[in-house]
């Protein structure tokens, strides 16, 4: 790092963080002005109001342009889930934000005056007229509850809990074309095609529409950066330090260019990619995509002619970290907690093969490593691209990034990917495309987005057959009469039964998935993200009001899966195969949540789990997870396609254990649940960390849109670069052979202390020194103390 | 993914553990069985549960809350309560286990036990994807797995009959005989090198460094089988420069310079085990030695043309 960056990544050190609550005046303003006017344009003169009107500010040592907020590390609040209660602004203030008396003032008066239809509302109106979904809704079975028609399930964001939303949708968008072409090509597009219309049939009022407004968005973007250049020209001509009045100088030339025309080098590149980012941005799932592809040309072309050094791209992608992680969003209380504070998933694709299949490591992959490894920025999330032949270097050096505790890059598999997207009916070409959006999602830029995902509690659904379709929460009636579990003969007749009311309860998600997928269409069309589409201009339709060429705009993602299977495979166990209790006493046992029941409990914790390399309970989780794939598979969705399927708990193993009673794995009622999907439960993997990867590798995973491994290794295995290449064998390993992704923790001192104090959820950290291996938990508490003193020296 | 496993033979041994994704064992990814007994008797041994060749009980002593369950069904007479925890009298002891089944806070615990060679191989097995990605494979260490020629053996053949790499990690102490027969299906030997001092050897060790440091030429020139030198660094025991020199020498010119020398850093995690076997602490007081001086060992030894790692 150099003292520019050292400087820059001090200032991020602020106590507290201003709320920027201009966006949510000038939107509110445009909504009035505009009322009578098509919707889409409303919106496009929403976020051209912004964009011609928000305060802009160039922050010392600064090298590219462009924020989000008002004001530095503001944080943006968001007017289009719902308005903000006095309770909402109480909690903010009472966390690491500030806000002032006037904007407090001016916020309550904003609320007054917003009057549009919101997202909770318009999902409301439908689900609280229909007594199935009512209840479903009520169960939080799709997380989190709702408490009532007109309040969704809590203030701000978390409204819609951790579904998605208005800007939550996963979407790639074409940057090649904005770095490449410009706005001003996008335009010229738009009018040729605005001039072509012909009044003919029933969607050329719409398609005029839509162009319209494109032309709208790209103008107010090169306004945009126009007025940064025209501030960078004023700072420049008063700056007295030659070195920085140059770089004042630079970004006014780059911004008088670009995202208008198409870059010419490297900066710029860069320059017009953040204008691009920042748009599709406020969303806090926006994915850059490929950079590390659609950069490169400049990289090259500026390095062959020594217009740029790799000291200089290091600079700009720290500086690149830095600008992303001062992007903010205000969400509600309830999905702070939840997301863990200022949480936004920035995912930056890089790695894999390119689309004729070779390897697409470039220095720019390596860069981008260096950035994260050496300013230890959480954002932008890094995912590597994994395949045969990615080569161990680049690998290790990602696990070095790894080694620093910030817990990325994830290594997601390329094969098991694509072939995802082959089996959807995408050509080999595009597939080889693909990025990740949220987390973990795969989808292909400018080709396909997803629009809605409901987190579905497998668990719950598994708790509410345990009780005959009753929610044991509530006494209500949210499933089917499945029958008393009492009176199952067999394990055969208790699984079929628990399937069918999955299924049944699956279905209900995929109602609810519609229903927001058309109430989105209503309000969120986004000319800007819609443009950077395939075939925009020509198809002349919004994001939301297509169907995309691969659709997976309704997702529905499982949680507690590893938790049923473990169940699944007690009850099998202990009841019918051994017959060592009745259901009846198991039952009991639950529903007093084990108080009572000591011995029967060890018996259940004693059954098979998965993450043991053990077929019995395996290939229980691998049928679960087919069902639930195959299931889906069949239902329909509003864009014409069908429901596809993923697994990534993100944080909602621990609200959907909040929701679950005791479960026959030898869980208590309430406590958390497996994380991520391939995952064993916490404490129950007892061989190590290949009998996971081999149990995780019975399931198949191809088909899931996204699956989450999740894996802790104590610094003492990450020592030495021979280290580390052992663990890139070992991810090697379990991609050829069915896995998808896997990510590591590195376990810290306090991760330790909390193991000490509730040593049975962390029964798998293994400490690795040579000549001496131990389960930490199992440790005396002196030695435990002694490897605490050493984790800290990360060195064992 | 699994491919058929083949064995005939089938030798019953003892074994305290097993340990899979164990990566300072040897090349690659590998598993590494940890065979019971041990005819040293090392002041720093670092797991003392694997000198005994039998199962044996392992007390959890912070877990134990006194209840005497264990006192009442013991038939020897062998525990006793002493303060808030119990105590077992080891020379009493007949190892019946029963005492585990009724301690309610499982403190008590057995380590060690009776396995096949077949067994064994199943587990080994299950990890060959990950053998066959990174080339790594099997470790048998200890204890000392010349006490058990036999079950080593066995466990070997049927491992490379199965196309597994294998290793052993030894102190050289044994029979050439037994060597031998253990040898004849290892692809790699991790020679542990403790002090080249005679005197001192059979101080800090119990046993003569003699018949090592010979089966260590034979493994060499004789059965021309690789090897790596894994030198264990305890503080003033064998941390002298002199030592190291003697190691060095040893190394580069009785067997040859292009033998990887591993330098094992003493940690003193192993400490609490004898509590746990109830064993009486025989005093050695290890430190850690400091990156300074694993350097500078690390540099006498580079001076002999030797390559030298810290850490396995």
């Amino acid at each position: 790092m150099n003292d520019r960056i050292k400087r820059m990544v001090d200032r991020l050190k602020v106590d507290k963080y201003p709320l920027c609550i201009e966006k949510f005046r000038i939107a509110t303003r445009t909504l009035a002005e505009t009322k009578g006017e098509p919707y889409i344009i409303r919106r496009a003169k929403m976020l051209s109001n912004v964009l011609n009107e928000i305060d802009i500010f160039i922050e010392e040592d600064e090298l590219f342009v462009g924020a989000g907020a008002s004001k530095p590390l503001g944080l943006e609040i968001d007017y289009e889930y719902g308005t903000w209660t006095q309770d909402e602004i109480d909690s903010l203030k009472q966390e690491q934000y500030s806000i002032t008396h006037e904007e407090e003032a001016q916020l309550h008066e904003l609320n007054a005056k917003f009057d549009d239809r919101n997202l909770v509302m318009a999902i409301g109106e439908v689900l609280y007229e229909n007594e199935h979904l009512r209840l479903f809704m009520k169960s939080g079975l799709i997380l989190p509850p709702w408490k009532g028609k007109k309040v969704g399930s809590g203030g701000g964001y978390a409204q819609s809990g951790l579904g998605l939303g208005p800007g939550f949708f996963l979407i790639g968008v074409d940057y090649e074309k904005m770095l490449n072409e410009g706005s001003l090509k996008i335009i010229s597009q738009a009018d040729e095609e605005l001039e072509k219309i012909k009044y003919s049939n029933g969607e050329s009022l719409e398609k005029q529409e839509f162009l319209r407004s494109v032309i709208i968005v790209h103008q107010a973007v090169i306004n945009f950066a126009s007025r940064y250049a025209q501030l960078a020209e004023t700072m420049a001509s008063i700056e007295k330090d030659e070195i920085r009045k140059k770089e004042l100088k630079r970004i006014a030339k780059a911004c008088r260019w670009v995202p208008a025309n198409p870059a010419r080098d490297f900066f710029e590149a860069l320059q017009s990619f953040w204008f691009t980012f920042l748009l599709v941005c406020p969303s806090p799932t926006s994915a850059a995509g490929r950079f590390d592809q659609y950069m490169y040309p400049f990289y090259r072309k500026d390095k062959d002619t020594r217009k740029i050094t790799d000291e200089e791209v290091l600079e700009l992608l720290e500086c690149l970290r830095i600008k992303d992680i001062k992007l903010n969003r205000v969400s509600g209380k309830a999905n702070r907690k939840k997301n863990a504070g200022m949480a936004k998933w920035h995912n930056w694709t890089i790695g894999g093969v390119k689309c004729d299949g070779k390897d697409a490591t470039n220095e720019l992959t390596y860069l981008l490593l260096e950035a994260a490894k050496e300013t230890k920025i959480p954002h932008h999330t890094l995912t590597l691209r994994v395949h045969d032949n990615t080569p161990i270097e680049l690998m290790q050096k990602a696990l070095e990034v790894v080694r620093t505790g910030l817990g990325m890059p994830a290594f997601v598999n390329d094969k098991s990917y694509i072939e995802f997207f082959l089996k959807n009916g995408m050509s080999l070409e595009d597939s080889r495309e693909y990025i990740m959006t949220g987390c973990l999602d795969g989808n292909i830029p400018a080709i396909s987005r997803t629009v809605s995902i409901g987190m579905f509690v497998v668990s719950l659904a598994f708790d509410i057959f345990m009780h005959n379709g009753i929610n044991p929460n509530n006494g209500e009636l949210v499933g089917l009469k499945t029958g008393y579990v009492e009176d199952m003969k067999t394990y055969h007749d208790f699984k079929s039964a628990f399937y069918k009311q999955l299924e049944y309860l699956l279905n209900l998600a995929g109602e609810k998935n519609n229903v927001e997928l058309l109430a989105q269409r209503q309000l969120f069309p986004d000319p800007f993200r819609s443009s950077l589409m395939k075939d925009a201009i020509k198809e002349g339709k919004d994001i939301l009001n297509r169907k995309m060429p691969f659709e997976n705009g309704s997702v529905l993602c499982m949680i507690g899966v590893i938790n049923v299977a473990d169940s699944l495979a007690a009850v099998k166990k202990l009841v019918f195969d051994d017959k060592k209790v009745s259901m009846k006493e198991l039952k009991a046992a639950l529903d007093a949540d084990w108080i009572g029941y000591k011995d029967l409990r060890k018996m259940c914790l004693d059954a098979p789990k998965y993450g043991n390399d053990d077929d019995y309970v395996d290939l229980i989780a691998a049928d679960l997870y087919r069902f639930i794939e195959k299931t889906l598979a069949k239902i329909d969705t509003a864009y014409g396609g069908k429901i596809i399927t993923t697994a990534i708990s993100i944080t909602s193993h621990q609200p959907g254990g909040a929701l679950t009673g005791a479960t026959p794995d030898g869980r208590r009622k309430g406590e958390i649940l497996a994380d991520g999907s391939m995952s064993p439960m916490h404490g129950m993997d007892k061989k190590g960390p290949t009998a996971i990867i081999k149990s995780a590798c019975k399931i198949n995973q191809d088909s899931y849109q996204a699956t989450l491994l999740n894996m802790k290794f104590h610094p003492s295995s990450l020592r030495t670069d021979e280290d580390l290449k052992k663990l890139s064998f070992l991810i090697k390993a379990y991609f050829k052979n069915g896995g998808k992704h896997v990510q590591f923790n590195v376990i810290d001192k306090k991760t330790l202390q909390e193991a000490q104090a509730a040593p049975e959820k962390y029964r798998d950290i293994v400490v690795r020194v040579a000549g001496y291996s131990a389960y930490f938990t199992v440790l005396d508490k002196e030695v435990q103390d002694e490897v605490i003193k050493r984790t800290e020296l990360s060195l064992v | 993914m699994n491919k058929r496993i083949y064995y005939l033979k089938n030798i019953k041994g003892f074994v305290f553990d097993i340990q899979h994704y164990s990566i300072h064992d040897g090349p690659g990814i590998r598993t590494t069985v940890f065979l019971s007994g041990c005819p040293l008797k090392c002041l720093w041994c670092q797991n003392p549960e694997s000198q005994e060749l039998y199962p044996q009980l392992f007390f959890r002593y912070d877990k134990c809350i006194g209840c005497g369950e264990c006192i009442s069904i013991c038939t020897q007479d062998a525990i006793k309560l002493n303060g808030n925890v119990v105590q077992t009298d080891r020379n009493l002891c007949k190892r019946c286990f029963k005492c585990i089944k009724v301690c309610p806070n499982e403190a008590r615990t057995v380590i060690g036990k009776e396995i096949t060679s077949g067994e064994v191989l199943e587990e080994v097995f299950s990890d060959k994807m990950f053998y066959h990605e990174s080339n790594g494979g099997v470790t048998l260490s200890g204890g000392e797995v010349l006490l058990q020629p036999e079950f080593s053996s066995a466990i070997l053949e049927l491992c490379k009959s199965n196309s597994i790499h294998t290793a052993i990690e030894t102190s050289g102490y044994g029979l050439w005989e037994s060597m031998k027969k253990v040898l004849t299906f290892t692809d790699l030997v991790l020679f542990d090198f403790k002090h080249f001092n005679d005197d001192k050897h059979k101080k800090l060790t119990g046993v003569s460094n003699k018949v090592l440091l010979e089966n260590a030429k034979k493994i060499w020139h004789d059965l021309k089988i690789p090897i790596i030198a894994r030198v264990p660094v305890i503080p003033s025991c064998n941390d002298s420069i002199l030592n190291i020199n003697q190691t060095a020498n040893f190394i580069s010119t009785e067997l040859d310079r292009s033998i990887k020398v591993h330098l094992l850093p003493y940690n003193s995690l192993g400490k609490a085990k004898y509590k746990n076997l109830e064993q009486p602490w025989n005093c050695f007081s290890g430190t850690v030695p400091s990156d300074e001086k694993m350097n500078e060992l690390r540099n006498i030894l580079e001076s002999y043309g030797l390559s030298v790692k810290i850490g396995g």
